[in-house]
């Protein structure tokens, strides 16, 4: 029988509000980190907290060493999985169309035709915001008024998702 | 393909986690004997089922995240298709259009219920009024002032 205790079970919540509350006082104080080393900061903050308890319990209440590493091993998942979600969520905030969009409605008192909201946030700014993000990091590169692929990260990430499309969703694209 | 498919796609993980539950909770002595660890007590139950629920919420979001598009990946899988050719600024402009970037996403904003029309405008549901005062929320407490999208 494993030994268990409340703090053990509730472990990576509390390092998951850990997670959240460095992640958001370093991208205020910290005027030079960007918000993805925001994001990388707090989450190690959270699995370091995730090992210190865990050790805490495993030197002072003697549990076995079976027991604490299963115990640490789930709970590193579940925090992982909340860190997943937290980043998701940011994310959205920052990039997602449909919450830009929803936004402009929000903001707009009055609602907005299809024509209004095109001209507000259309094809040209998204595909200008992303292809400067591209640009800037090395993914992509821009020579003689022509795009190429530079670094290979994006696109092997793109087509890593394409083949887990293929297999979950049955197409490569929503546009099939 | 069912209309609602991430709440589908919950109420099948959560189903399986409930007989998961029951099944190892009945069955415990007998799967204790072909030699398998069983949960015993209910602090473990909980703590399979948190494992499990985190395990789906990121099956979810990542589903979610599949279903659509993004922008980022569809340009750089037509720039690598350009191969050494390259890619104009012009024929990119062209392969990414309203049509494909924006209409899709006021769609799902429509069959979400997030927005419904009233008369030829877009008006925002309670249901995202709510959503979109949390992320208006979280915006302002990380200081982020790009509109961003």
């Amino acid at each position: 029988m494993l030994s268990y205790s409340l703090l053990q079970l509730f472990n990576p919540f509390i390092c998951f509000i850990i997670n959240v509350l460095i992640q958001v006082v370093s991208y205020r104080i910290i005027s030079r980190l960007g918000l993805l080393k925001s994001e990388l900061l707090g989450f190690a903050a959270g699995v370091l907290g995730v090992l210190l308890i865990e050790a805490f319990y495993f030197l002072d209440f003697q549990i076995s060493l079976a027991d604490s590493l299963s115990i640490l091993v789930v709970n590193l998942v579940i925090y992982s999985s909340l860190g997943y979600c937290y980043y998701n969520f940011i994310n959205l905030g920052v990039t997602a169309r449909r919450i830009r969009i929803l936004r402009e409605i929000y903001y707009s008192k009055k609602g907005l035709s299809l024509e209004e909201i095109i001209e507000r946030y259309n094809a040209k700014d998204i595909v200008e915001m992303r292809i400067n993000r591209l640009v800037n990091s090395g993914q992509v590169v821009y020579k003689e008024e022509k795009y190429y692929i530079g670094k290979p990260i994006v696109l092997i990430i793109a087509k890593i998702i394409v083949t887990m499309k293929l297999i979950v969703l049955g197409k490569k694209s929503e546009q099939v | 393909m069912p209309k609602r498919r991430v709440k589908i796609l919950l109420f099948i993980f959560l189903g399986v986690l409930i007989i998961g539950i029951l099944v190892l909770w009945r069955c415990s002595e007998e799967l204790s004997g072909l030699g398998l660890t069983v949960p015993i007590g209910y602090l473990e139950y909980l703590h399979v089922s948190i494992f499990v629920m985190s395990l789906t919420i990121v099956y979810l979001i990542t589903y979610s995240c599949m279903e659509v598009d993004s922008p980022s990946l569809i340009m750089t899988m037509r720039i690598a298709e350009s191969g050494k050719e390259g890619l104009t600024k012009k024929k990119f402009d062209e392969l990414l259009s309203d049509d494909i970037l924006v209409k899709p996403r006021v769609k799902n904003l429509v069959h979400d219920n997030l927005v419904y029309m009233e008369g030829e405008k877009y008006q925002i549901t309670p249901k995202g009024k709510r959503m979109t005062l949390i992320f208006i929320f979280y915006r302002w407490l990380l200081n982020i002032t790009r509109k961003g999208g």
